[in-house]
Formats: C-alpha cells, structure tokens, sequence
C-alpha cells in the first residue's frame, strides 16, 4: 500500500476509478449501451482497440462478491450487448484499474481475441440441466425389470423372514438399474440435440437429483429448432424427469482463453 | 477449524526436527484448507439450485447466500496472506504495462 502510493505520487495522481469488464466484441467505434452497469446502474461503454471494444462500466477497485445481485447485473449486461453482437464473455469480477490497463489487454489478447470472435460468430449457448423424481424412476425401473419386481414382491411378501442379504441385493440391483437409465437418458438426450448443435459440454452436476448439467453451443439459425427439440424431449419425459432450459447465453461454457493477467496492487 | 486449533495449542513435544516435519506437513493441509473455494462455490450452486427449483424462499437464499459470501472472502484473505491469486479485484495484463 505505501509502496504503491509512493510511487504512484512520483509519476501522476493514481486514478480513483476502475473499469469492470464484462465482454469483448468486434466493434470499430465507441457504443453505449445504457445505464445497466453493475453497482447500481452505471453506465456501460466501449473501451476501443482497431476493432476491437471492451464492454465496461466505470467502478470503484473493489472486489464483487459473487452474490445473485451482481452476478445478474453482469449477466444483464452481456445479454442486452449479445442482442446485436457477437462477444467474448469475462469472467464475473474482471476489475482493470484504468482505460490504458484494458486497451493493453486488446493490444496484448488482438488475436486470440480475433480467432474466437470468429469462431463464436452467431453462436449462442444454452444451458440445460436434467433432475430425476427419484421415487418415479425407482417405480418405472421395478415396472420393467422383472427380477427387481420379483425380490421385491418377495421381501414385501415374508417381510419378517426376509434376510438382510435379500434386501441388500435388491438394493444393488436398483443402484445397478438407476445408474444404466440415467446413462440410457442423458445418452438419449444429447443423440437427440446433436443435430441442432454445433457442441456440448457436460458440467459436474450438482446436488444429488441432477443427471445432467449441459450446455449446448447452438448457431442463431438452429435457435428455433433446438427449442422445439428440447420441448419435445421434455414432453417425451415428463413423467420422469424435470428440465431446467435457460438461454440463449454467450458462449460461457465454449471460450477458453488463457489470460496472463496479473494482480494490479 | 479444529485441526488448527489442535496444532496452536498443542504442548510442545518430541525432538525440534520431528516437530518441524509434522509442522510442514500439517500447514500445508491446513493450507489447502483454508485456501480452498471450491467447496463453497459448489454449495452457492446447490442453494441457486434450490431457489430455482422451488425448495427454499427468497428470505431463506439471502439469508444463506450471506454465510456462503463470508465464507468466500474468508477464503480470499487467507488467499492473500499466503500470497496465492484470488478470483476478482483488480487485474491487468502481466508484465503488459511497463512494455507499453
């Protein structure tokens, strides 16, 4: 701290104000985008390289918890700028401490930046998770497999004298049957939206009733039928499974750009 | 965290080399302990889960959303003092200023 004030004395006045990044675009002069920015509605605009712009908003050099409120003011943002353009999204929290500092970083990143936007041209991302009623799975498994049926009508049956041993298989043998129809599902799932998509991705799911965590890179054009896709597949397992769809997205999920980015203290 | 309590109040034992080696070992587990976010970003995505889904309430979320935000800039103090990168914060591209 005394280190950083003392040498920023020697040269010019440090600047009080920050830039918060939220997405790259290929746009060749400065844009407004509204007063949508994070921390409470600051003004988000273009930082421009060639043709290159950061989309930012001005902000105070702070860190910003990941709470629901900022996370959808920065996801607020980068959806408004993803209705006309094509961007590379940052990642939540991205602080620069001046408009120099985010100009070198398009200087610096210009062609990797370049390359993606090219790739990602038109592409948008949709996510979709997959949780299962574990009870209605359990139901529809002992309907169709008959020796599941079979031990159970049986433990049911001589429920005194059933053994530990026959409870314990049958145990196994349901975990067994869980496990093949959630691979049979999400197998299914993604053959189903394959031609509707350019990738996917599976992400670690999360808690203990989801399958499936996915997110799908979808072209602009196929939007329609991939919606239509993911409503019939929906409807094909309503008594089973529950779809959480949301979207359309930047290409969170789709971008691996390694930035050498460094503390700035 | 018991494990560090355990450690500070510890009588001190045994020959000064057994004790530096245990020591090593043992501030490195505590160090990844503390200095691990994963576990409470997995637990911020359950509970948003929970949210969407229906389970819990809006006062419920922010009330716990609240724990998990201390927990994390917990996590990014310690992250700090043991000198290790922390998601956030001020940034600029390395080495990239001095060669403008």
């Amino acid at each position: 701290m005394t280190a950083e004030s003392a040498a920023a004395a020697a040269t010019e006045p440090a600047p009080s104000e920050g830039k918060y990044v939220y997405c790259i675009i290929r746009h060749d002069r400065s844009r407004e985008f509204g007063e949508i920015g994070i921390g409470s509605g600051a003004r988000v605009y273009t930082v421009n390289h060639n043709d290159l712009a950061a989309v930012v908003s001005d902000t105070p050099i702070v860190i910003y918890d990941p709470t629901r409120e900022n996370v959808l003011a920065h996801e607020f943002v980068n959806e408004t700028v993803m209705r006309e353009f094509t961007l590379i999204p940052m990642s939540f929290g991205t602080v620069f401490r001046s408009e120099q500092d985010v100009q070198t970083l398009l200087k610096s990143t210009y062609q990797a930046f370049t390359d993606v936007l090219d790739k990602m041209q038109d592409k948008i991302e949709f996510g979709l998770k997959i949780l299962w009623d574990r009870d209605k799975v359990v139901a529809a498994i002992e309907r169709e497999n008959d020796e599941i049926r079979r031990l159970k009508d049986e433990i049911t049956r001589n429920a005194a004298s059933s053994t530990y041993f026959a409870r314990m298989q049958l145990g196994r043998l349901v975990e067994a049957a869980m496990e093949e129809a959630s691979n049979r599902y999400v197998t299914d799932i993604h053959e189903q939206l394959k031609d509707v998509s350019v990738a996917s991705r599976s992400n670690k799911v999360i808690g203990d009733r989801m399958i499936l965590n996915a997110a799908f890179l979808v072209d602009r054009k196929d939007e329609k039928p991939f919606d239509e896709k993911v409503k019939a597949i929906s409807l094909q397992y309503e008594d089973l499974l529950t779809f959480k769809y949301t979207g359309p997205w930047p290409p969170y999920n789709f971008v691996n750009i390694k930035l050498k980015l460094e503390k700035a203290t | 965290m018991g494990l560090l309590t355990n450690i500070l109040l510890s009588p001190f034992l045994g020959p000064v080399w057994a004790s530096k080696w245990t020591l090593d070992k043992v501030d490195r587990v505590v160090r990844e302990e503390l200095t691990d976010d994963t576990p409470i970003k997995e637990d911020l995505m359950k509970l948003q889960m929970e949210l969407e889904m229906g389970e819990i309430d809006d006062a419920e979320y922010v009330k716990r959303e609240a724990e998990i935000m201390r927990r994390l800039r917990e996590v990014r103090e310690w992250r700090e003092k043991y000198g290790m990168s922390i998601g956030g914060g001020p940034v600029r591209v390395a080495g990239g200023n001095e060669t403008e």
